[in-house]
């Protein structure tokens, strides 16, 4: 239940309604306040005042001053005229609901349209801006073409200008040195000229002679000219040079380098060799280099060696229990699940191998052949020949110079004709 | 480009449109005329034969051969003979009289695939020596070949036996200030660029700068070498100080990324050695100037001289064309005029201006 604010005090004059209203300690802002032409209320929760006024007011050009603990409002009213009251003594509950809902909606259309004509009158501004940038951009752009054309047209002058004044020196010249030729050399002269007449380019044959005389170099004749041929070095003693090309770590050239997969091959490399698989408590007991994994691997290598593969195995299982991410510990034990005869692990352990060595890069061809031939033998020991084929096929398109895989390629494929032809 | 009171600009002066992928251009020297050559539909070499007529150009010849041509140099040929030198896609060195281009003065073949780049040195009266052609090729070697001997190259650059060989992409001649002296710089695909001496038949130096290099140029073919401008794909070149070689750390050089696309050509301008152009793969070209630095070289911790590279700055850039540009060449006689050939089937004439207070 709101609180009524009942002390108000009011007087008016003609024209306007002076209303002072003391708010009670409650702090109002201009939201709390709402006035139609006939309606006003102040709602500062939980206090409320509302008067439904005696006449109708204009509520743009009213104003309200707070301040003070007190709101002070200034109402102009339409028409000018003494009131009676301040508010509708005698307004039915029906009516004054009426009025308020009416003065509710009237206030909202009013602010509609206000929004309305904001809008219209923004866009408006905006184009007006448009069109001024426009022209002051296009002023600035002829200005610049003037400039340019300007500067062509000056340039062009000058061109014809030169050109002219080549044709004439071209011109004074051939008539001097005509008269010279004349008296020279007569027969050189006469085929000169008939090489003039021939040609369909007058210019050449003219400037041609002219430019003899403003070599600088007092040649002013043919005979000059075959004597300074003989001033020519001889050609030169023939020789070659050998070169060699740069060589890259990768031996493609920038542009056709896969230099993001190689990277991420190092890059895989590197973190593959900083892991460590660290959940494994049953290892406290192990000695210190017995936790390497490359020494573990070493140590598997030499017995493989030695022909000791279960060895080799349990070395090799320990360090994949270490580091399960290096491709070369899963491939050497393929090997040696091969030697054992323990074909689908070795199997296994040979495509888990390949695998890890993605992306395929020039670097790890070797493992990646490796990895290859050694599934590819394991299938054809399973008598799985066509799988093996394919293992071989794979290496030979990494390494195609590798006779080994070539011959071996080869048999494998006898080997599946002869069962298809006998089955 | 902003229009700015005092730097070059490049005016577009003639455009033509060819019925044919123009692959170089060049200008006859003392003329206004030009030379394209390139590659017709039907799988021909053409050479076309331009003059420039006010706002346009006129042709007056077009030379059909049935090989397309790659690369063309006036480098080797006296004034008054102006012959060409062509490399064509199939290896062959060609050398033409204009006049009467049905039979070629000179003739070899000189390589077993493409001749990417060609280079002409002691002729059109520049500097001394007898007139030499330098030719590299895609099967990764570099030949030099004098027009006096038929058949046999006088130089011949080729890789180690079994060695994989890489595609020479571009040659140029340099340091030829007298009769005897002579280099020839080879720019591979690899991103290789080795300096060959002829004069005493050996690698000077090799350098490796990672990205395939498109264009090589010396700043002055006649004169002690200076400076070695080499562009290269993914539009970085560099600028090699040419003349301090350091016993092991060579030339110096300074690098530059100037467009994202590979830069094609690098030319320098005839009348001025410090300037340069280069063209890109996105149709620009380049205006470049270089700087010397304040001492050109230095003493290191051991007390051997090596060289300081200078700096570079852009003058002037302008996007041309939506396809690269791929060849590029300045007027010997006029400042500032240049060619430009680019992969749109177009032939373009600019003028470069205020060069003069640069």
């Amino acid at each position: 239940m709101p609180v009524w604010l009942r002390e108000h005090s009011w007087r008016q004059t003609l024209t306007a309604v002076y209303l002072s209203l003391p708010l009670r300690g409650a702090r109002a802002t201009p939201a709390n306040i709402f006035c139609s032409e006939r309606y006003l209320k102040v709602s500062i929760p939980p206090f409320l005042f509302e008067a439904v006024l005696y006449a109708p007011i204009d509520d743009t050009s009213s104003t309200a001053k707070i301040g003070n603990g007190n709101i002070f409002f200034t109402l102009y009213k339409k028409e000018p005229a003494m009131w009676d009251s301040l508010t509708l003594a005698n307004a039915g509950k029906e009516k004054l609901q009426y009025l308020r809902e009416n003065a509710v909606l009237k206030a909202q259309e009013k602010a509609k349209e206000e929004t309305e004509a904001k809008k219209i009158s923004k866009q408006e501004h905006k184009k007006y801006a448009l069109e001024a940038t426009m022209k002051v951009e296009e002023a600035e752009r002829k200005r610049i073409e003037e400039l340019k054309e300007k500067e062509r047209q000056k340039v062009t002058k000058e061109l014809e200008f030169w050109k002219n004044q080549q044709k004439d020196a071209d011109k004074y010249e051939s008539i001097q040195k005509k008269g010279e030729l004349h008296q020279e050399i007569e027969p050189l002269k006469e085929r000169q000229n008939e090489k003039m007449n021939k040609t369909r380019i007058p210019d050449e044959g003219t400037s041609k002679i002219r430019l003899k005389s403003t070599k600088g170099r007092g040649s002013c004749s043919i005979f000059s000219q075959n004597l300074k041929e003989e001033q020519l070095p001889a050609p030169r003693a023939a020789a070659t040079i050998k070169v060699n090309f740069t060589p890259r770590v990768f031996p493609t050239a920038l542009r056709e380098s896969r230099v993001a997969e190689e990277e991420e091959w190092l890059h895989k490399q590197a973190e593959a060799r900083r892991r460590i698989n660290s959940d494994l408590t049953e290892l406290e007991d192990l000695k210190e280099e017995e936790k390497n994994p490359d020494w573990l691997k070493d140590k598997g290598n030499k017995m493989f060696a030695m022909g000791n593969y279960l060895g080799a195995v349990n070395a090799y299982n320990l360090a994949v229990r270490l580091n399960d991410k290096l491709p070369l510990l899963y491939l050497n034990r393929a090997a040696c699940h091969l030697k054992l005869r323990n074909l689908h692990k070795a199997i296994e352990d040979s495509s888990k191998a390949l695998e890890l060595l993605t992306p395929p890069v020039p670097d790890n061809e070797n493992a990646r052949v490796k990895a290859h031939v050694r599934r590819g033998t394991a299938f054809c020991q399973l008598e799985l020949y066509t799988e093996g084929l394919q293992d071989y096929e794979a290496a030979l398109k990494i390494d195609p110079k590798n006779k080994n895989i070539e011959k071996d390629a080869e048999k494998i494929q006898h080997l599946i004709q002869e069962i298809m032809q006998s089955s | 480009a902003a229009a700015g009171p005092e730097r070059p600009q490049v005016v577009s002066h003639v455009q033509q449109a060819l019925s044919y992928t123009v692959f170089d251009c060049k200008w006859v020297p003392r003329s206004a005329r030009l030379l394209c050559l390139g590659s017709a539909a039907r799988g021909t070499g053409l050479v076309q034969l331009y003059e420039l007529h006010g706002a346009r150009l006129e042709l007056l010849r077009e030379i059909e051969k049935p090989k397309p041509i790659k690369c063309g140099t006036f480098g080797a040929t006296s004034l008054q003979q102006r012959y060409l030198a062509t490399g064509d896609f199939d290896g062959n060195l060609n050398i033409w009289n204009l006049e009467a281009p049905e039979i070629p003065v000179y003739s070899v073949k000189g390589h077993k695939e493409i001749i990417n780049s060609i280079d002409g040195v002691g002729g059109l009266g520049i500097g001394e020596g007898a007139p030499e052609i330098v030719t590299g090729s895609r099967d990764g070697t570099v030949k030099v070949w004098d027009p006096r001997q038929n058949d046999t190259p006088v130089a011949n650059m080729e890789p180690v036996q079994g060695e994989s060989k890489r595609d020479c992409w571009t040659v140029a001649f340099g340091n030829a200030y007298n009769q005897e002296e002579r280099v020839v710089c080879a720019g591979y695909d690899n991103g290789d660029i080795k300096l060959f001496d002829l004069k005493t038949m050996s690698l000077r130096w090799e350098t490796n700068i990672k990205n395939g290099v498109c264009s090589v140029e010396f700043d002055r073919k006649d004169i002690n070498m200076n400076k070695l401008v080499a562009t290269s794909l993914e539009g970085k070149f560099h600028v090699f100080d040419m003349r301090t070689q350091h016993p092991t750390k060579g030339f110096a050089s300074i690098s530059e990324k100037a467009q994202k696309s590979t830069i094609w050509q690098v030319r320098h301008l005839p009348q001025n050695r410090d300037i340069f152009m280069t063209s890109g793969g996105s149709g620009s070209l380049h205006l470049w100037k270089y700087e010397y630095p304040a001492q050109r070289t230095k003493k290191d911790s051991e007390g051997s001289e090596m060289g300081v590279a200078g700096s570079v700055s852009l003058l002037q850039n302008v996007t041309l064309s939506t396809q690269p540009i791929s060849s590029l060449d300045w007027s010997p006689d006029k400042k500032g005029l240049c060619v430009c050939g680019a992969f749109d089937q177009t032939v373009r004439v600019l003028i470069v201006t205020k060069l003069n207070k640069i």
